[in-house]
């Protein structure tokens, strides 16, 4: 990627939001190029305006809203938001931490609008509550649909008549 | 009704097949492939394509069907004024494919509308379907109107 003479590092965008958040930044790394920072959920709102704001960081493209589920490995679920600048070209990729049994996250469609939708799907699919979010209802799910499909612990009924016939993610796999 | 008028009928029924395009996945690439100039499935009297349903005899369902398409599916069918023809076209729409596993892949057009014709494939090529007309032709030709109308279902056929 061709470097303009705008853009921060990732060490330099970790440094900017650790400014403002101290502590509050739980951790910092560089992945591939883009700077990757985990963000108390109580705070991710001033640090997102802060990142879309700030004439040096201006995020004004929200690329992407997802969650992981890590419940069967203890931690509950992380959401993952993306940001990018088209001004400076360059990205950074936030990470909140979730309660396992009550998922909540505060909403970033007040800031970007593209929020909205990527929400709302995180929302189904993986019931995670989005705090201040002003229309929280089905989008790609039909309406009668029951759980949150993309949860570790949704049950698949074709895989329960017919258990998957290869390896689970990787984990059967001999070295 | 006499053998002879029976005939005429099937013959014209079997080649003039005005076609559905419910293309929902890649699968609609094949079946517009089979449509244009290289494979032409007009020469088999397979015109592409009906305006809406109403004017279609034959519904082609080309990809993976999710349940909340579904009932977009039915009332599609529902439109088509009889006689009409579904082929099923490709793995998804015949079994729910690569996806036999997932949350919202319906497993199979025909939990929702009986099918005629079955094409395998992920996609099929576009001979597979023209071999799946075909089938379906002979199908036609073998019909007895009265007896499709009856509600007894025909056995469905099954391309290879």
């Amino acid at each position: 990627m061709a470097s303009s003479p705008s853009q921060l590092s990732p060490t330099e965008i970790a440094e900017r939001l650790r400014a403002q958040l101290g502590k509050d930044v739980l951790a910092s790394g560089d992945v591939h190029g883009h700077a990757v920072v985990t963000l108390a959920p109580a705070r991710l709102q001033e640090a997102a305006g802060l990142l879309r704001d700030d004439p040096d960081l201006a995020f004004d493209f929200f690329d992407f809203l997802t969650a992981v589920d890590f419940t069967p490995k203890g931690r509950g679920f992380e959401v993952v938001i993306h940001l990018y600048s088209t001004r400076h070209n360059h990205h950074v990729r936030l990470k909140i931490e979730c309660d396992a049994d009550d998922p909540h996250c505060p909403t970033l469609s007040e800031l970007w609008p593209g929020a909205n939708w990527f929400e709302r799907e995180a929302w189904e699919l993986f019931g995670i509550v989005f705090d201040g979010h002003r229309h929280l209802v089905k989008l790609v799910l039909p309406e009668q649909f029951v759980g949150h499909p993309l949860r570790k612990d949704f049950v698949l009924m074709s895989r329960e008549a017919k258990p998957w016939p290869g390896a689970v993610e990787g984990e059967e796999i001999e070295e | 009704m006499p053998q002879p008028v029976k005939f005429i009928l099937n013959w014209g029924r079997r080649y003039s097949l005005w076609v559905m395009n419910f293309g929902l996945a890649c699968c609609a690439i094949e079946l517009i492939a089979t449509s244009t100039s290289k494979h032409d499935f007009i020469r088999l009297g397979v015109i592409p394509f009906a305006h809406g349903p109403r004017q279609a005899d034959m519904l082609v369902v080309a990809g993976t069907l999710t349940d909340k398409m579904a009932p977009a599916l039915k009332r599609v069918y529902d439109q088509i004024p009889d006689p009409k023809y579904v082929i099923s076209f490709g793995s998804c729409s015949n079994c729910g494919g690569p996806y036999w596993d997932s949350y919202s892949v319906t497993k199979g057009v025909d939990q929702i509308v009986p099918v005629d014709v079955y094409v395998p494939g992920c996609p099929p090529r576009p001979e597979a379907l023209l071999h799946g007309i075909i089938k379906l032709q002979e199908k036609i030709a073998k019909e007895d109107i009265r007896e499709k109308w009856s509600g007894k279902l025909t056995q469905p056929a099954v391309t290879n």
